[in-house]
């Protein structure tokens, strides 16, 4: 597979967003959720729902437990949402993989470049069910999990539990170093009306003195199950011209695919660490940009580690560097010459959002409307997600050239 | 109220992993090997993740059981039913002998005393070697024990601690 030129580059905008209130168990079903939030992202784009003719998603309820997932309850397809949405979507789609943000974009942004829809609605529906999230009552372990569940693996805490310590330990990395990261992320994630973590920042000292889940992954290290919603508005740049925010322009995407098959949810340092360099070679082919042009690196932490598999992945830093790059202010966004790393707040500082919260960061910066934490000068931002041998990234730039 | 401890989940042998479960019953660790290429896969796929053949037919043969640590987490809330009374225990991912990146995940017996001490024996590289864990009548899980590490001449473990 030879990596090339997105030929699609900077043709396809962002051009608005909504996001709802990020909650442990939200008061209304996550469908009427949904519908709430698409139609509010539509009218923030200054469309009508009828103007929108493409709905994409990627549906998956990430939980290992055993909850039944229910259209409207606990999972939004874009059949489900399109139903009610409005009557004129003739492009209806899902995106059936892991890396679910840079996934539905890309599926977004082809279908707008391709003409299958003019404007596209995307958007992430996520739930918390009641009860433990992971909890399985599982007796018997057929097919895939016959292999893990009968000797006590199982669910993604163990999962990253494994990659995580083999890092520490090839590296002879302290965990303590992580505060850095997890700090950060609660500090920017306290400033979002939305966040469940909003006015609720943590120190090192909490971060430090939280009990361990699955050694060396603390509480800390693990984002926190919410009901939240969000979804924004694709069209393309001939007609986003024409709208009333500044367009953020898709410029390239790329995700990975492990390697080697493993084990379900083994998940070795190096099988991450050799895709995710190859995804991120991809990335910068196929948007024309690399590193040292990215003035908003927003990184996935849904758990923390990735952070770290991140920076190196996308060659912020040597490989078993990010523990030491992390540290002494140079990934606190408060400082102008910080690496912005979580500036968004990441899935640690909203909830349990995916990759939406590294999206929202990049439209919302390059699109001039962060606010009170608007950088000057930002064009070029990168939203990851997931791991970088399973997930993926976009690249956004306000400046098409 | 009380209820019975609740059991692990027990394997459901099918036609990929019947010869693998009989013979963990037994206490052997016999691994599908690829007719085509030769290779173990673990978990056998459908296509052969080494030579990706779409019959790899495989036969299943006894493995040493040996390998080394390339990971550990000490696991100490279980999703899963029956593990209850054992948290928190160790697991390990172990790249097997026979082949390169042949990895397999399992409890450490030893448990997390392995990692005590300014010198613990769980380490990165540690020796280990396959045991089996009789969890119902007719049903081994395989799991690991640390082995005697070479140089140093550490005892080894007297054995699993169930």
């Amino acid at each position: 597979m030879s990596g090339r030129r997105f030929a699609a580059r900077n043709k396809v905008a962002v051009v608005g967003y909504a996001h709802s209130a990020v909650q442990r168990h939200a008061a209304r079903p996550l469908g009427a959720v949904t519908l709430e939030t698409a139609r509010a992202a539509i009218a923030d784009a200054g469309l009508t729902p009828a103007d929108v003719d493409g709905i994409v998603t990627s549906a998956l309820f990430p939980t290992a437990g055993s909850h039944a997932v229910q259209d409207g309850v606990s999972s939004v397809p874009a059949t489900w949402l399109a139903e009610r949405l409005s009557s004129g979507a003739r492009h209806v789609a899902g995106f059936h993989g892991i890396g679910q943000i840079p996934g539905m974009v890309g599926m977004a942004v082809n279908a707008v470049a391709s003409g299958a829809a003019q404007t596209v609605l995307v958007y992430r529906a996520l739930h918390n069910p009641p009860g433990k999230y992971h909890a399985n009552s599982m007796e018997r372990a057929a097919g895939p999990a016959q292999w893990t569940a009968p000797q006590g693996f199982f669910g993604p805490l163990a999962m990253i539990g494994l990659p995580y310590n083999e890092y520490l330990q090839r590296y002879n990395a302290d965990r303590a170093a992580m505060a850095s990261v997890v700090v950060e992320a609660r500090k920017n994630g306290s400033r979002i009306p939305w966040s469940y973590w909003h006015k609720r920042p943590l120190t090192a000292a909490e971060y430090l003195a939280a009990p361990m889940i699955s050694d060396p992954v603390c509480r800390y290290d693990c984002d926190i199950p919410v009901d939240g919603v969000a979804a924004f508005v694709l069209t393309s740049a001939e007609h986003a011209a024409d709208l009333p925010h500044r367009p953020v322009y898709v410029s390239g995407y790329a995700s990975g695919l492990p390697a080697r098959r493993r084990l379900p949810l083994h998940w070795p340092l190096d099988d991450i660490m050799d895709v995710g360099t190859e995804t991120a070679r991809r990335l910068w082919e196929a948007s024309g940009v690399g590193p040292a042009e990215v003035d908003l690196p927003q990184l996935y932490d849904g758990f923390s580690p990735f952070v770290y598999f991140w920076l190196e992945a996308l060659g912020f830093c040597p490989r078993g560097e990010a523990h030491r790059f992390v540290q002494d202010g140079r990934i606190d966004s408060d400082r102008p010459d910080g690496l912005p790393v979580l500036s968004g707040g990441g899935a640690l500082g909203n909830g349990r959002m995916h990759g939406i919260p590294q999206m929202l960061e990049c439209y919302l910066q390059l699109a001039g409307r962060a606010g009170d934490r608007q950088r000057a000068g930002a064009t070029v931002g990168v939203a990851c997600h997931s791991s970088p041998h399973y997930g993926g990234a976009v690249v956004y730039t306000a400046e098409p050239s | 109220m009380s209820t019975p401890a609740a059991a692990r989940p027990l394997p459901m042998p099918d036609e990929t992993s019947g010869p693998y479960w009989s013979a963990a019953a037994d206490h052997i660790l016999a691994l599908a090997r690829c007719a085509r290429c030769g290779s173990f896969a673990l978990p056998p796929d459908q296509v052969c993740p080494h030579c990706r053949s779409t019959d790899p037919d495989y036969a299943f043969e006894p493995v040493s059981g040996r390998g080394t640590v390339r990971s550990w987490t000490v696991v100490r809330q279980s999703g899963l039913p029956g593990f209850a009374a054992d948290l928190p225990f160790v697991l390990v991912d172990v790249e097997l002998a026979e082949q390169t990146e042949l990895r397999m995940i399992g409890r450490l017996l030893d448990g997390p005393g392995a990692l005590a001490g300014s010198d613990p024996a769980l380490r990165l590289g540690a020796r280990v070697r396959v045991a089996f864990e009789d969890v119902h009548p007719g049903v081994g899980v395989p799991a690991f024990t640390l082995a005697v590490t070479e140089p140093s001449g550490v005892t080894e473990p007297s054995g699993g601690v169930r």
